[in-house]
């Protein structure tokens, strides 16, 4: 019997926007490169043709057309069960239209006229609720509502919306302010639609202290945090991050910046991960279709 | 940490106001929560709808709509995140009626030198800590260059370029109309970029500047100008927040001296000579925090005045050492021409 582990290998889509966490520069160059959503979802489709079990995304117009381009291509070869594990808010999106928009009011507004003009009676019902009582979890219920329709109607039939993850910037409030209530509620709405609930965070050790604190069921949720050898976004440390790893052996852990944005080698990235004992997937952008098909394939054969 | 400090941070805790509740308000209020000295008990905002939101999502808080009703509060220290144009009279009030001794401002301190200097003067009368939010003191890329240079790697330093770029109104034509609330791209992004020049050569005078704006409301979008050092080291700015392909805010130094140049962003520094050459990351650098939200900048930046105003320490970047960069943006302002 085979002892290797079962860790879901999900392409990630940072190089898809351009981002590199190592340069800016290299960023840039990569905007200059990037290229239409059907090659991003070839890169997708290679990947997951070489071992990759998912798609972990951030929800914009950018990776909606992706996962349509995504939907067709399995469609004309055949594949279907690609898991889907969305993040949002993209907060970039969001930042840059509060900025364009004129702060918090502004950005608000944008968001309602977006809510309205897609149609979507649930979101709109909920999002009014919202506004009248300022509830942010009926807030956060309209914004997903429309979040999910937005994704299943451009993803379609031949992918499966497995989890939606909170945002870090997200996550990271309701670690600070103890919105305990916010974190049971978005659980619990996520389960009755039956997807993973789902959390991105740069300071897992703190949310692994407070997520026990509440009582929140790890087994129920998925998080994804950086996890690398050069402890790069490991906050407070990578040896706090490795402890509370230990401290909750039921979490389902994606780890993140693996590669720590490209300044590890994948052998060395490697040899680290497989010192963890209790991941559960990992996450890995690819810039083109070698690199998906040699990413994939080393890491289906190395991990575990 | 001081053995002062050490017993200090395990009792006491600071007790705060936010006033401004934008993204800058909910940054700082988040990080502060998390640090355990910090107590933030009130928020201001003259919204009632920020007000009414923040009263669900803000636990065990007071919300209060004018900064003369934190009065009676018994607050340590306040954070005062409005905008530019906003910090001066409010700061002044704050003061005034001595509702804090600390205070912690947003940059820009003012929307001019005299201003700027006159919080001087109060935050002095006040005998309290001050702070300007250049967070850009707090990043690990720009202490690295700045230690170097301090160590004289470099030799004589000969000259420098400086840039701050982003693409916020790269693609909008609305963009003057929204940074003139902003103060400007000079105060809002070219400051940050301002301040590391003057925290790396001392005082700098500008020589000449042209700025360009997109539309009719007088408030810059670009600025290109040159600065000299009281030893006579030229510098060249370029400003911009609506150059194409910045996703994130970027800003840099590379500075030339007779021993070698060094080139320092947010990302690395990287050290020339004829002998060698060597290049830092983020990574290489211990960018971890005790709590990250947005930059790492942000958690070290807060806590370095909760620390300060805990043993009663200057600040990096108190207010005197922040007017410099108003001085800076005023003689660009004054000295330049418009296109």
């Amino acid at each position: 019997m085979s002892r290797k582990r079962q860790i879901a290998l999900l392409v990630g889509d940072n190089p898809f926007h351009g981002i590199s966490h190592l340069s800016q520069q290299r960023s840039r160059a990569r905007n200059k490169m990037i290229e239409k959503a059907e090659y991003d979802a070839s890169l997708v489709l290679t990947a997951f043709q070489n071992g990759a079990n998912g798609f972990m995304f951030s929800v914009s117009e950018k990776t909606l057309s992706i996962l349509k381009s995504v939907n067709e291509g399995m469609l004309d070869q055949g594949l279907k069960d690609l898991e889907l594990y969305a993040i949002a808010p993209y907060a970039y999106d969001y930042v840059r239209m509060a900025t364009q928009s004129g702060g918090m009011t502004g950005l608000a507004t944008q968001v309602a006229k977006s809510i309205l003009k897609s149609a979507n009676v649930k979101a709109m019902l909920m999002g009014v609720h919202g506004l009248v009582t300022m509830d942010p979890e009926s807030i956060l219920k309209a914004y997903l509502f429309y979040e999910i329709e937005r994704i299943r109607s451009a993803a379609g039939k031949r992918t499966v919306l497995s989890s939606i993850l909170l945002h870090e910037i997200v996550t990271e409030m309701i670690l600070a302010l103890d919105l305990d209530g916010l974190a049971h509620s978005f659980i619990n709405f996520m389960l009755k639609r039956h997807m993973i609930p789902g959390f991105e965070t740069r300071n897992f050790a703190l949310l692994v202290r407070k997520f026990q604190n509440w009582g929140l069921e790890f087994k129920q949720i998925v998080i994804a945090t950086p996890f690398n050898k050069a402890g790069f976004q490991m906050n407070p440390s990578k040896l706090d991050c490795e402890k509370a790893l230990v401290k909750a052996p039921e979490a389902n852990i994606i780890a993140m910046s693996v590669l720590a944005a490209g300044y590890l080698r994948p052998s060395e990235a490697v040899e680290y991960l497989n010192t963890l004992e209790n991941l559960r997937g990992i996450v890995v952008g690819v810039s083109n279709e070698q690199h998906a098909h040699d990413t994939f394939r080393f890491l289906k054969e190395s991990l575990g | 940490m001081s053995e002062e400090l050490q017993m200090k941070k395990s009792s006491e805790k600071i007790r705060l106001a936010v006033i401004g509740i934008g993204k800058m308000g909910l940054l700082h209020t988040c990080i502060l929560n998390v640090l355990p000295n910090a107590n933030v008990i009130a928020v201001c905002d003259k919204s009632p709808i920020i007000r009414k939101m923040s009263s669900k999502i803000f636990r065990n808080m007071k919300f209060v709509d004018d900064v003369r009703n934190l009065e009676g509060l018994g607050l340590d220290a306040i954070y005062l995140t409005t905008p530019i144009p906003s910090h001066y009279p409010l700061a002044k009030t704050l003061y005034s009626n001595k509702i804090a001794a600390n205070l912690f401002v947003e940059k820009t301190l003012a929307s001019d030198y005299a201003k700027a200097k006159e919080l001087c003067d109060l935050a002095a009368a006040a005998n309290g800590i001050s702070m300007v939010g250049y967070m850009k003191r707090f990043s690990v890329t720009f202490r690295k260059a700045k230690n170097l240079l301090d160590q004289g790697m470099l030799g004589d330093l000969t000259s420098f370029e400086a840039h701050a770029y982003s693409s916020d109104f790269a693609a909008s034509n609305r963009g003057s109309g929204i940074s003139a609330a902003r103060g400007g791209v000079l105060s809002d992004l070219g400051s940050h970029v301002i301040d590391i020049a003057l925290w790396f050569f001392g005082d700098l005078a500008v020589k000449s500047a042209k700025l360009r704006s997109t539309n009719k409301t007088g408030s810059e979008d670009s600025v290109m100008m040159k600065t000299e050092g009281t030893d006579g080291l030229i510098g060249n700015f370029d400003i911009s927040w609506s150059k194409k392909e910045y996703r994130m805010p970027e800003f840099g130094l590379a500075i030339m001296g007779n021993k070698g140049n060094l080139a320092v962003n947010d990302d690395e520094v990287i050290f020339s000579s004829v002998e060698k050459s060597q290049k830092w990351y983020r990574h290489d650098l211990g960018d971890s925090v005790s709590f990250l939200l947005g930059d790492s900048e942000y958690c070290r930046e807060n806590e370095e005045f909760i620390s300060s105003v805990l043993v009663h320490r200057k600040c990096e970047s108190d207010f005197n050492t922040a007017s410099k960069v108003d001085l800076v943006i005023e003689q660009a302002r004054d000295k330049g021409e418009f296109t």
